[in-house]
């Protein structure tokens, strides 16, 4: 975990390759063009980057019909603008209608650390999960970002991604293979189960070898789609591990450790430990500060591991 | 402007007249349904579906067609009764209305019919549809145009003018509404709920351009909307004054048809008053 990268940059990189593979791809922005990543994209497509200003229930209305006529429009805005905000045009007018819209937020999570509750998303996921239809992409290095943009962008129907916003460490290789709905074991174990999502993959992957060091072979799964859900993946681990942990900058209601609970609840039930921000609104301060203050920190997940072995 | 002739004329009002008597016909079979907004527009959709629209029921997803974007998704008992009148599906579906899984939900679902371009129901997303429509067309250079029927009482959802903003900048000449202007909306006159009035100057100061019509007037209808951008560059909105439940001597204008619960007495009464306009109308 040498060499880290900038998520939102990232993206925007990724997009003009897509960009330039497809002429249909259009970029819409309500305002934050450059500071969602849309800047390479903006400068070699002016003409294909269409800016809204700051109106965000409209512009995923507008994306709905842009799509109709055959474009494939990404959305790129501050998380909870793309997604709270806008609920019910993201249910009707993308998941009802069907239509072939990339939805990106950035700044997911935690991640706006110092602007408050009403900038942090911790609930993206658990809303837009409620949606039929719609995949929802959560990357958790530099290299799934830029594979997750292509993917995106060939999957015909409404996407939803979620991105952070400080630099994040590359866990994967160049030539590694990523599938929407397919998860990844990143590491072997069957002493307990790890699974991470996103902007905290890489803690639980430092907490798999914290744990290791003392003799815990967690398996670590990442779980790059949150929906849909690998089924597959997540009962194997049930069935040959016993117990899941699952880490993610968000809240506990919805998220990924809602989402595997379910799953779990119905087809083996297995005991399950969620890590992420309970029912609150976030503090505010540094974006390290702020994970330590929800127990999302590598050595805290391996403490909480650890207490979860023994109860 | 495009003037037309009495036998189209004639025609209009008669395609009109067959839209109520759908509209009556899904009301009969489903017992209860949006019936005031729904008849208040017969004379619109009679005029784009058959004087202004270039749409092909055989054909209903041409690159180069029009659009239609009912943005007051709940009088779609109009349009279903329009399209089936055009020929997009058997007449015989419309009895289905209000039976389980029916291809004709209160607010309309473009994946279970064809003809149908949207899922609008929740008021204030049409708008912003028919943008993004108009856009894309835009973009790729074709010529075909995008209509849309709002509400006034919809007027109130915040979301519209977000769109119509973005329409004005955009500057989308290729996007006509009409805004059902029959003055009434679930608690009463939308100018005594939440008045939008002046419509007209509220809409010139969005960037767009708009008239002011009799919505039930089919000469003046294809005269204005076919002259439509009234001004280069910019989008074009009729103001169509109409009578909610227009055709129902019982309803029209009267607050509680919004929604009607219809009793056999009150559908007989309709079945007569449908005999009695297609006499008048005669051919």
């Amino acid at each position: 975990m040498s060499e880290s990268k900038p998520p939102i940059k990232t993206f925007g990189e990724a997009l003009l390759e897509v960009g330039m593979e497809n002429p249909n791809v259009v970029a819409i922005s309500a305002d934050s063009s450059s500071g969602s990543g849309l800047g390479p994209f903006k400068e070699r497509f002016p003409e294909r980057h269409l800016e809204f200003g700051i109106m965000e229930q409209g512009v995923i209305g507008y994306a709905a019909g842009l799509a109709t006529t055959g474009k494939v429009p990404f959305v790129a805005a501050i998380a909870p603008f793309v997604t709270a905000r806008p609920f019910e045009m993201f249910r009707n007018d993308l998941g009802y209608m069907r239509q072939n819209v990339k939805v990106v937020g950035r700044c997911a999570g935690l991640t706006y650390s110092t602007l408050g509750a009403t900038h942090q998303s911790l609930d993206d996921v658990a809303i837009i999960r409620t949606i039929p239809g719609v995949v929802i992409l959560n990357p958790g290095d530099p290299v799934e970002i830029k594979k997750a943009t292509h993917a995106m962008a060939a999957h015909i129907g409404p996407v939803y991604m979620k991105i952070g916003s400080p630099d994040m460490p590359i866990l994967h290789g160049e030539d590694y293979h990523f599938e929407i709905g397919k998860g990844v074991e990143m590491k072997p174990g069957s002493d307990i189960t790890l699974i991470g999502t996103g902007t905290v993959l890489q803690r639980a992957f430092e907490a798999a070898e914290i744990l290791a060091k003392k003799g815990i072979h967690a398996r670590l799964i990442d779980i790059h789609t949150i929906k849909p859900l690998d089924r597959e993946i997540v009962l194997k681990a049930a069935r040959e591990t016993g117990r899941i942990v699952t880490v993610e900058e968000h809240y506990l209601c919805g998220g990924l450790g809602g989402a595997v609970a379910e799953l779990l609840a119905r087809e083996h039930p297995t005991p399950v430990k969620m890590i992420g921000v309970d029912d609150q609104y976030a503090s505010n301060g540094p974006y390290e500060e702020l994970l330590g203050l929800y127990g999302l920190l590598a050595p805290q997940i391996a403490e909480t591991v650890k207490t979860f072995l023994r109860g | 402007m495009r003037n037309i002739t009495a036998e189209e004329e004639m025609h209009l009002k008669r395609m009109a007249l067959q839209i109520r008597k759908g509209v009556i016909r899904q009301i009969r079979a489903g017992i209860m349904g949006h019936v005031g907004g729904a008849l208040s527009i017969a004379e619109i959709l009679s005029c784009l579906y058959f004087k202004l629209m270039k749409v092909d029921p055989g054909d209903p997803s041409r690159r180069e067609r029009d659009r239609f974007v009912l943005s007051a998704g709940h009088k779609c008992l109009a349009l279903y009764a329009a399209l089936a009148e055009k020929g997009f599906f058997d007449a015989a579906v419309l009895d289905t209305y209000g039976s389980l899984g029916s291809k004709l939900p209160g607010h309309p679902d473009m994946h279970k019919l064809p003809g149908i371009e949207s899922n609008t129901g929740a008021l204030g997303h049409g708008l912003s549809i028919a943008g993004g429509m108009a856009l894309g067309l835009k973009m790729d250079g074709l010529d075909s145009k995008v209509y849309v029927i709002m509400g006034d009482g919809e007027l109130a959802e915040g979301s519209n003018w977000e769109a119509a903003s973005a329409a004005s900048h955009h500057k989308l000449d290729n996007l006509l509404i009409f805004v059902d202007r029959n003055t009434l909306q679930i608690s009463g006159r939308t100018v005594e709920v939440n008045s939008y009035e002046p419509l007209d100057k509220r809409w010139e100061a969005f960037g767009w351009s708009a008239r002011e019509i009799d919505g039930h007037d089919v000469r003046q209808i294809v005269e204005h909307a076919s002259a439509a951008p009234f001004e280069k560059g910019k989008p074009s909105v009729i103001i169509a004054n109409t009578v909610k439940s227009k055709g129902l001597s019982f309803a029209e204008d009267k607050v509680n048809y919004h929604y009607w619960k219809a009793t056999h007495e009150e559908l007989a009464k309709a079945d007569g008053e449908m005999a009695e306009a297609e006499r008048r109308i005669g051919g």
